[in-house]
């Protein structure tokens, strides 16, 4: 099963879709959790999951922005959905009835 | 992007593989990171990526298998052919009170100084080559056991006959680093000529007996070169390392 911050990745990296690459995915990140994404975790990760199928990626086209350097692509593969949807389906299973899930009824003593 | 500070940025992020390389620092180009904050990222990532290096027994291997008592023996055999060397030429030099009192005659200290050579680059190739990404770790254990002797030179003994070893351990490990090729021809007949010449002086009481130690990368060189087919290249490591593609 996926790691939290391997989800996080995934799921950031297929919001973007074809402009999925380094530093747009950790943009993605910090704007959504509020929190700090390091280059080394990115890459770290991002090598781990391409390690394990659920990523793949690529060196794009030079760009001028980024003083003519390459971006690493990335790209989720079917067996990276899959995962992300296991993922996200244990949490929500395991979320279910807690008190801070809004769609439940009750009090919260 | 504070000017002044990316240099420093780019020097860190050397210990980088090229590509990846490319990758971070258009990142932090196109994010806008200060200059202390792109330092840090970068040596965060090479702190990650030498730190996952050393999950594998490669490098310790290298490092404590191959480069530290390499090191020290060729230490030993530099000076020793320091000490051959100054008799010969200087009878009358201080340095003769040096130990080891190693063997004499020009002959035999020919054959030393191109064991030393042949030993030095085979280790420095074989490590360029089994560990490429650590070997700053295995040079660095490999003049170890030189600096700790450092203080217990005689007086006026040149500290720098204690590296003699160290020129041809560079060139091996720059030849394995820029994927020289070795063939099987090329390796066999270096690796005989190192035990003919290992076996003259042996037999003329010249060398140590662990020195025979140092025929092992000779051998594993030719082992190598044989395995690896047409070419003494060795794989690459880490074998199992994600590889990117440029785009057309």
């Amino acid at each position: 099963m996926l790691g939290e911050f391997e989800y996080v990745l995934i799921t950031a990296a297929a919001g973007l879709g074809e402009n999925a690459y380094g530093a747009a995915i950790r943009e993605e990140i910090e704007s959504t959790t509020a929190r700090r994404c390091s280059i080394g975790a990115l890459y770290t990760t991002i090598d781990r999951l391409e390690a394990k199928g659920l990523l793949k990626t690529w060196m794009g086209e030079l760009t001028r922005q980024r003083g003519g350097r390459a971006k690493r692509m990335v790209r989720v593969t079917a067996k990276g959905v899959q995962a992300a949807k296991e993922f996200y389906d244990a949490v929500v299973r395991v979320s279910h009835g807690a008190s801070w899930v809004e769609s439940r009824t009750g009090s919260m003593s | 992007m504070n000017g002044t500070g990316w240099p420093l940025v780019e020097i860190a992020s050397k210990l980088l593989q090229g590509d990846e390389r490319d990758a971070v620092l258009g990142d932090l180009l196109e994010a806008n990171e200060t200059a202390l904050q792109s330092l840090l990222d970068v040596c965060g990532l090479v702190l990650r990526r030498q730190t996952g290096l050393f999950r594998d027994r490669r490098p310790w291997l290298a490092g404590f298998g191959v480069a530290l008592p390499c090191g020290y023996l060729l230490m030993y055999v530099s000076i020793s052919v320091s000490c051959t060397y100054a008799r010969l030429l200087y009878p009358n030099a201080r340095i003769l009170a040096c130990r080891p009192q190693g063997h004499e005659g020009f002959l035999l200290l020919l054959c030393h100084i191109l064991l030393l050579v042949a030993w030095s680059w085979t280790g420095g190739y074989i490590l360029g080559s089994v560990s490429r990404l650590t070997l700053w770790a295995s040079a660095a254990l490999s003049v170890l056991p030189a600096f700790l002797c450092m203080r217990h030179l005689p007086a006026g003994f040149p500290r720098a006959c204690l590296f003699l070893f160290l020129l041809p351990a560079t060139l091996g490990g720059r030849h394995a680093l820029r994927n020289v090729r070795v063939t099987v021809g090329l390796s066999s007949v270096l690796a005989i000529s190192v035990t003919v010449l290992m076996i003259f002086a042996w037999t003329s009481n010249a060398l140590w007996i662990f020195n025979w130690v140092l025929m092992c990368p000779a051998w594993y060189l030719v082992a190598m070169a044989r395995r690896s087919g047409h070419a003494g290249r060795m794989g690459s490591w880490p074998l199992g390392r994600a590889t990117y593609s440029r785009a057309s």
